[in-house]
């Protein structure tokens, strides 16, 4: 690890609020899902965010993810403040430097196992020959050589949530996202999947942060963020 | 994003073919319908032109019935000069139009009747195709051509004699026994019970009125040059006391037919572009409704508005694309198989009343005005589904992860 500093919240607030016209919304109360919160992540880190249901792990993967805005505070990548950036900007953002897993898996159906790992390539731009084949070698580092031309409803779910993390790798991005990535999975197929993630961090420097509230899962990370109430423990 | 756009498509294939279904029956009932309208039209400016009108008419600059010409024209071979040497013109005739009466042993009827040049008519006009017994004119002394009904209605048969009265140009009545030597058949009641034809030689005579004439009806050698023939002509005649006319302004009621029906093909086709817009927006949303998860994942990867947006209007232009070619293919096939066969329609018996017409439509295709429909269909299913992907790529993704 080198341990530059990735990503930088300060004082950040998420708080959800009541659809209710303007006139009111200063009155609605609303959630307060994260409060306050000063947190950084560096290069190279396999950090958990634990916490139970409700506690805000989602949303703060959320907005580390840019995929949410904070109500309040700033996030910084590498310094630089990437929660005043327009919508293209945020896109293009994630494209570079995030990679995504889901809790659901969230393969595209209508695409096999290949062509979902590609579709971040193909977002960049990457020729469809480079793409292709950085695609099966990301498959190849998840275990899932061979699958390539299965589309998802012909993967189990481990399989499946294999194809996400190669998704999420395969454009070689500073920062893994994983909300909940164990959850669908039975014991002996999540402990797989850590394992896996483990050593992708450790052969190619990928930095994970995933969230989940399951201990075996959370004893597999060198670092945990304990959440309550949207407040560090 | 093609591939995924195409994937798409056909994630629900029965929703998208009975959409694709429905724009192909779009397009070919707005291409069999503008087909028939426009065949429809054609066969009446044909007839009309064909039979009766002609292209272009040269009369008096005085005349205000342009049907019945009041006022006549003389010099007539000054005119020859300038009409023979006119490139668009293929044949013309000097005619003597005048309503009158003819009297047989029965009866008396008001008629029509047609001073024509008996070589030169047949060039110009079709009427003597509707030829039933007996023959042509052939210019020799007072003879007559008129309609079965007609002869019927007078008690006339062919060969024997008839007396033409119709007023002199001095203002006298002029009045001749003329020999009718054919009777025609046209299916229309107006010609058949009211029209008769005589040489125009003989009906000067007749009428006191050699050397002139009231009508000179002109055919050209192609119709689409109808306004470039006018203005040569025109321009050519400049000085004399004529005008020139287009058949549209003779026969003012084809056009306002015209008119009339092309208001009902546009109603029609807003109607028919209505249903496919309708069809395409509710395939679109209900497609976009059943992916809002996948949209997030898309933003969630980096995927611009922008790609989104791209990506639901190609997915929409593929329905369009597909369904609009479909739609021509059954078009083309139902116009080429009624071109072949024809089409029996009671507009024909209707139409007949005022003109001859065919009751067995060979539709024909009108290219130009299908092209602008196939295209308006396409970019009816670009705007249709504008709606939608601008619905899909303003989302957020965090909130179109949480969609379920």
């Amino acid at each position: 690890m080198s341990g530059e500093t990735l990503i930088e919240l300060k004082q950040v607030s998420k708080v959800y609020r009541p659809k209710v016209k303007a006139a009111f919304s200063d009155a609605a109360p609303g959630v307060i899902a994260i409060e306050k919160l000063d947190l950084a992540f560096s290069k190279g880190e396999f950090s958990a965010i634990a916490g139970p249901s409700g506690s805000g792990k989602s949303t703060l993967l959320n907005l580390i993810g840019t995929i949410d805005a904070p109500t309040d505070g700033t996030i910084a990548f590498r310094g630089k403040t990437v929660t005043n950036l327009d919508e293209n900007a945020l896109a293009d953002f994630r494209l570079h430097q995030l990679g995504f897993v889901f809790q659901a898996y969230n393969l595209i159906p209508v695409l096999t196992a290949a062509e979902n790992v590609e579709y971040p390539l193909a977002l960049q731009g990457v020729s469809r020959a480079e793409r292709r084949a950085r695609a099966i070698e990301a498959l190849s580092w998840v275990g899932l050589d061979g699958l390539a031309d299965r589309r998802p409803d012909l993967l189990s779910g481990g399989q499946q949530q294999r194809v996400a993390v190669a998704r999420a790798i395969v454009h070689r991005p500073a920062v893994v996202l994983a909300d909940e990535p164990t959850a669908n999975l039975d014991s002996k197929t999540a402990a797989s999947l850590l394992d896996m993630m483990l050593d992708l961090n450790k052969k190619h420097g990928i930095t994970f942060i995933f969230s989940s509230h399951d201990p075996t899962v959370l004893s597999r990370a060198r670092r945990v963020i304990h959440l309550q109430d949207g407040r560090l423990q | 994003m093609l591939l995924l756009a195409w994937r798409n498509l056909w994630r629900n294939a029965r929703r998208s073919l009975l959409t694709l279904a429905s724009i192909a029956c779009g397009v070919a009932a707005i291409m069999f319908g503008q087909s028939m309208i426009k065949t429809i039209q054609w066969q009446l400016i044909e007839k009309a032109t064909g039979i009766i009108t002609g292209h272009l008419r040269v009369q008096n600059k005085e005349v205000k019935e342009l049907k019945f010409p009041e006022k006549n024209y003389g010099d007539l071979p000054k005119l020859e000069k300038i009409l023979a040497g006119d490139p668009d013109i293929e044949a013309y005739e000097h005619r003597i139009l005048l309503t009158g009466l003819v009297s047989g042993k029965n009866d008396s009827n008001g008629v029509l009747l047609c001073g024509v040049e008996p070589k030169r008519d047949p060039k110009v006009t079709t009427m003597s195709t509707y030829l039933a017994q007996g023959s042509w004119l052939k210019g020799d002394g007072k003879e007559i051509v008129m309609g079965d009904q007609l002869a019927d209605a007078l008690g006339a048969k062919l060969g024997e004699s008839i007396v033409v009265l119709a007023q002199a140009s001095d203002g006298s009545m002029g009045a001749d026994n003329y020999k009718i030597v054919g009777l025609f058949h046209a299916g229309s009641q107006t010609f058949d019970k009211a029209i008769a034809f005589v040489p125009l030689a003989a009906f000067q005579e007749t009428l006191a009125m050699e050397g002139r004439a009231n009508d000179l009806v002109i055919k050209l050698r192609d119709p689409e040059r109808l306004e470039e023939a006018r203005s040569r002509l025109s321009a050519a005649l400049a000085g004399e006391p004529l005008k020139v006319l287009t058949w549209r302004e003779v026969d003012e009621e084809i056009t306002g037919v015209q008119a009339y029906q092309n208001a009902i093909l546009k109603i029609v086709l807003g109607i028919v572009f209505l249903i496919v817009a309708l069809g395409i927006l509710n395939t679109v949303f209900m497609s976009l409704f059943e992916r809002v998860r996948e949209f997030g994942i898309l933003k969630a990867m980096g995927a611009r508005p922008s790609f989104v947006l791209r990506l639901v209007l190609v997915e929409s232009c593929m329905l369009g694309g597909l369904g609009g070619g479909l739609g021509v293919l059954t078009g083309v096939g139902l116009i080429a198989y009624y071109r072949q066969e024809g089409l029996p329609l009671p507009i024909g018996e209707a139409m007949s009343q005022f003109l001859p017409f065919d009751t067995i439509l060979h539709l024909r295709f009108d290219w130009p005005t299908h092209q602008t429909a196939i295209a308006a269909v396409v970019v009816t299913s670009l705007l249709a589904a504008l709606p939608p992907a601008l619905r899909a790529a303003k989302l957020k993704p965090v909130d179109c992860l949480r969609h379920r």
